[in-house]
């Protein structure tokens, strides 16, 4: 049977893996650590190889959630983790001091791949910050010609996360039934 | 109402960046249910230090050398052991929280009767200023902390951002109501099935926006109905009326009787008391695109021709919006491309009414528009070709929406 993937990734403290909680049928495993660098400023436990949770489907298929580690330096498991990927959800951390750095590095580090396949954005924090505005993620965009769905969201919302990965499957084919 | 509650202990936050400031308030407030509130450093009962970022660690070092007025929180992710200074293991958990803060009311009523104690030997207090004085000529100045104030405004947010409301074929129907004289999905009354914004609430709305954006100021519309204020710096509205109520005021035809009694005029949020009802404010972009869809009943704006190609600017925040049906796959078709509203329904295979709702709600936010380049009246809108996978596709779809 095929291995068939969802790809979310972002910064350190973006709610990868509350994400992938959200809407996986079985606990994600988790592969936490107390931070010791610079993360630890943002969150006492981060991600060092990756979470992983499962959506079982109708026929008995699984699509696997994988959640790459937030941290630059595991970034010799993203080539090996898109493999078999149907797309990329991106999630931005809003409170982070340049939100559009963040998104930059990730749209160029996985500018191979969403060439091939689709990315959706969520921002996320949009409470505690509301700038950047959705419309000015938009924005940075428009020279690029590429106009992927950016939501704001909730990571812990079933139905945020839901909304955002389903845009990305509307992005790969508008013809899919409701 | 609990204990806590009633008289909530007063903390300040200090070495925190702003993000953990705020979830550190979000957390006093939610999990520990307001058993402390963060305040300005000098009125602060508990001083709460991060234990562990190097700058918060000299903070803490400076703090603990000082005679300190106050009990001392130490978040920590290591031991943590300080003559006075209570710990709290990262990552905090609620029942560890509540018990410090309970301890640390214990030890600021043992402050408190020192501090009496003390004044009450004015000898003793003076050999602490002497004290004071002395290390004030050694130069050894203290770093000032930083402090973090919970922002009242920030605190009152939570029940403003709702997630969205997704609606399908028959829900949608029931919810939005029809138009008893026009069958908008009858291709020989497309022509018909137009409306203009100004005609009802909607364009009111829409040119107060304008002008509250304009001039960057806090306004109120009076509609004969119910007031509105509009908040151009939040982008937030406020109105004492529900979704029923706004729905059924949407869709009446405005005569110019009822025109005449709109206006708008300057307001103040303080002196108006909106201080007790702040479940009543939504985002703007939120409010008019619902009351768009309410407006339209499945009609498209009449500055939308039909027959020409429309542009969507780019995807709506679908999260924090009313769901049409399809709307999602529409704005999917319509980011490959400029379309006419009849052919959008055509390659999607839908009743041409989700489309003209999805249009009016759309341009009423300024994301549709009608093409006006020669070329995209040309070009034939790229056909739309299944994927390969869109059986895998379809069975994630139908998990997603359960």
């Amino acid at each position: 049977m095929s291995q068939y993937k969802i790809i979310f990734t972002g910064p350190v403290g973006a709610g990868k893996t509350t994400a992938i909680h959200s809407i996986s049928d079985v606990p994600p495993v988790k592969t936490d650590a107390l931070a010791s660098d610079m993360t630890k400023s943002r969150k006492a436990a981060t991600t060092v190889a990756m979470d992983y949770g499962v959506m079982n489907l109708s026929d008995g298929e699984k699509i696997h959630l994988y959640g790459t580690p937030g941290q630059e330096r595991f970034d010799f498991m993203w080539d090996i983790l898109i493999n078999g990927g149907i797309g990329l959800i991106l999630l931005l951390d809003n409170t982070r001091a340049d939100p559009f750095k963040d998104m930059k590095f990730f749209m160029d580090s996985f500018g191979d791949f969403i060439s091939k396949t689709s990315v959706a954005i969520g921002v996320t924090q949009m409470d505690l910050s509301t700038k950047p505005t959705i419309a000015d993620y938009h924005t940075q965009f428009q020279a690029s010609g590429l106009k992927p769905p950016i939501f704001a969201v909730d990571a812990r919302v079933r139905n945020d996360v839901s909304l955002l990965v389903q845009s990305l499957l509307y992005s790969l084919d508008p013809g899919l039934a409701e | 109402m609990s204990e806590h509650n009633k008289r909530p202990l007063k903390v300040a936050l200090h070495g925190m960046d702003v993000r953990s400031c705020k979830t550190m308030m979000m957390f006093l407030q939610g999990p520990c249910k307001g058993a402390a509130t963060v305040v300005n450093e000098n009125d602060a009962d508990v001083d709460i230090f991060d234990g562990d970022a190097p700058v918060s660690k000299n903070l803490l070092s400076q703090h603990l050398q000082t005679e300190r007025q106050k009990p001392t929180i130490v978040l920590s992710l290591q031991d943590f052991t300080h003559d006075g200074a209570l710990q709290v293991r990262k990552p905090v958990k609620t029942d560890d929280m509540l018990s410090v803060l309970r301890e640390a009311k214990i030890l600021l009523a043992e402050f408190a009767k020192k501090k009496a104690q003390k004044q009450a030997a004015p000898a003793m207090a003076t050999a602490v200023a002497g004290e004071a004085e002395e290390e004030e000529e050694t130069g050894v100045e203290p770093q000032p902390l930083k402090t973090y104030v919970l922002d009242q405004s920030e605190r009152k947010k939570t029940s403003k951002h709702q997630t969205a409301m997704r609606f399908d074929e028959k829900g949608f129907q029931a919810y939005i109501g029809s138009l008893p004289d026009i069958d908008v999905n009858d291709p020989a009354q497309f022509a018909q099935a137009s409306y203009d914004p100004k005609d009802y609430f909607q364009g009111y709305i829409q040119s107060a926006f304008m002008v509250c954006r304009a001039k960057g100021q806090i306004l109120q519309l009076q509609s004969g109905w119910k007031p509105i204020m509009i908040f151009p710096h939040t982008h937030e509205v406020w109105l004492d009326a529900d979704d029923p109520q706004l729905r059924a005021f949407a869709g009446i035809k405005l005569n110019p009787n009822s025109a005449s009694k709109m206006s708008i005029s300057p307001a103040n949020a303080q002196t108006m008391g909106l201080g007790g009802s702040l479940d009543k404010f939504q985002s703007m972009d939120a409010f008019l695109w619902k009351l768009a869809c309410w407006t339209s009943k499945g009609r498209y704006p009449h500055m939308i021709d039909y027959t020409q190609p429309v542009y969507l600017k780019n995807w709506p925040n679908f999260t924090r919006l009313l769901i049409t049906p399809h709307a999602l796959r529409i704005a999917a078709l319509m980011m490959q491309g400029p379309r006419t509203l009849t052919n959008i329904a055509q390659v999607l295979n839908i009743k041409p009414q989700y489309v003209f709702v999805f249009a009016s709600a759309a341009h009423s936010l300024g994301l549709m528009g009608q093409v006006k380049r020669e070329a995209d009246n040309l070009v034939q809108p790229p056909e739309v070709k299944p994927s390969k996978g869109q059986g895998l596709l379809s069975r994630i779809m139908n998990k997603l929406r359960g």
